[in-house]
């Protein structure tokens, strides 16, 4: 699938320039860069909550986006109505509460969930719903280290059962070599460099990124 | 003071016929105007707290416009629209409890409206950023918004009934305080103390104090009730 070259800029200032972009169906690409680089900007113009400079679509019509944010939210009914807001399978809802450990809450109001259960609620809830291109900005932030582990290996299976692309925001260098298929390394709004993980997430070819990657001491 | 709790007691428990008909105009005027208020200033509320449209600003500085007229001026503008000699005489609708109503809606919706457009304009990003990220309908996000609004919208409502049950300028005005027809509590606390009735006036402030306070205990405890 095709994403169009936009740019994005919040009151004059550019935040994020991307070239014209092909994704490829059951591919995990991790979405790497420092704070601040324009990783979730990126995000959220693909997933339409933002619309670029111009205004031109970056996505080919009827293309179903599924997307992430990086604050999840619990909207003011119980966990399973929460899931149930993506699709109406409560065998589904059933089978990933499970994954994400939160059986237990489904009756719980999602908006009393502590950090860390609205984001695997979260996760569950967008997992209820069919996309051909998935971004999650961050998944794991408020995560503990079990929760991730459930949430990596949740998003593989997912890109695998159902043959989506998947964009991976994340700031843990560590989960991008776990996951990625491919990567893109995001700095001071540009992207500055993509590729195979092997290349981008070991061997980068700009300085920049090698810079980036030194930061965790590999 | 004293004997003005008493003549109130006395009043209520002797089942006063005028005094329960001024009570049930009251009480119609206050829910209907205030059910109507909410109806419209909720939604309308939340489009303009969530939503950017052409036309919002506009919208926006008209409702804090609307906000700021007195209800006398409300009152006068319905007067001469409906009155003799106003393009909406044929619709004999002044001296009625109906243009009360209407008075009040126009006094109350847009003070909702502009409760309902700050509570939106906090909540709407996340709630429209989760939705669209799920791909969920207009409608739908919409939805979830009311459903995420419950806790404003009941003190929203109080905040209506609170205004409508206190009017005096517009009612009186529109209205005409005519006994057994039109007279609320306030135009009718307002007649007995100019005859100089003050304990019947002071008689029926106490009686619409405690019918708020009522009002207000049931409505913060369905409140908490609902927003748990
Ligand atoms: N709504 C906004 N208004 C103004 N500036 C914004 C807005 N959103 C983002 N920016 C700016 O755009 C730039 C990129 O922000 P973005 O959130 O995309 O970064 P990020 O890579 O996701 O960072 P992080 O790793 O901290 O999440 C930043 O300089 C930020 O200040
Ligand atoms: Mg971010």
């Amino acid at each position: 699938m095709n994403l169009y070259a936009f740019a994005k800029s919040f009151g004059g200032q550019a935040a994020v320039t991307v070239p014209d972009l092909t994704l490829e169906a059951g591919t995990l690409y991790a979405v790497i860069g420092a704070n601040g680089s324009g990783k979730s900007t990126f995000s959220r113009v693909i997933a339409g909550v933002l619309s670029p400079d111009g205004r031109r679509p970056v996505t080919e019509a009827g293309l179903r986006v599924g997307y992430l944010p990086q604050k999840s939210y619990g909207y003011r009914l119980s966990v399973l109505q929460n899931l149930l807001l993506a699709s109406r399978d409560r065998d589904q809802a059933a089978r990933l509460l499970e994954a994400v450990q939160l059986s237990h809450l489904a009756g719980k109001p999602a908006h009393r969930l502590s950090g860390g259960e609205t984001a695997r609620m979260a996760l569950a809830r967008l997992f209820m719903g069919q996309y051909d291109l998935v971004i999650l900005d961050e998944p794991t932030a408020s995560m503990d280290m079990e929760s991730t582990m459930l949430t990596e290996q949740l998003t593989r299976q997912y890109v695998a059962e159902t043959g989506c692309a998947l964009l991976l925001v994340t700031h843990s260098l560590q989960q991008a070599r776990r996951l990625a298929d491919k990567a893109l390394y995001f700095h001071k709004g540009q992207l500055l460099e993509q590729g195979p993980a092997k290349t981008v997430l070991y061997e980068p070819q700009h300085p920049e990124t090698r810079q980036f990657l030194s930061f965790y001491g590999s | 003071m004293g004997s003005a709790v008493e003549q109130a007691v006395q009043l209520i428990a002797s089942g006063d016929r005028e005094l329960l008909n001024i009570l049930s105009v009251t009480a119609r005027m206050s829910l209907s105007s205030s059910l109507i208020a909410l109806l419209l200033g909720v939604p309308l509320g939340l489009l303009l707290g969530a939503c950017r449209f052409p036309g919002r600003g506009l919208l926006l500085v008209l409702n804090r416009t609307l906000m700021g007229v007195p209800p006398v001026v409300c009152g006068l503008i319905f007067y001469i629209l409906f009155s003799g000699v106003g393009p909406l005489r044929h619709l004999h609708l002044l001296f009625t409890v109906e243009i009360m109503i209407l008075a009040q809606v126009v006094l109350i919706t847009p003070l909702l409206t502009s409760h309902m457009e700050t509570y939106a304009a906090q909540i709407a990003g996340p709630v429209r950023e989760t939705a669209k990220g799920l791909g969920l309908s207009r409608w739908k996000t919409f939805l979830l918004l009311l459903n995420e609004s419950r806790y404003p919208i009941f003190s929203g409502y109080l905040l209506g009934f609170s205004r409508a049950i206190a009017e005096v300028g517009a009612v009186s005005m529109v209205g005409g305080a005519i006994a057994w027809k039109t007279n609320v509590m306030t135009t009718a606390i307002m007649q007995y103390t100019n005859r100089g009735n003050f304990s019947l006036g002071i008689a029926l402030g106490l009686i619409l104090l405690v019918l708020s306070l009522g009002m207000n205990l049931a409505l913060s405890l369905l409140q908490r009730k609902v927003a748990s």
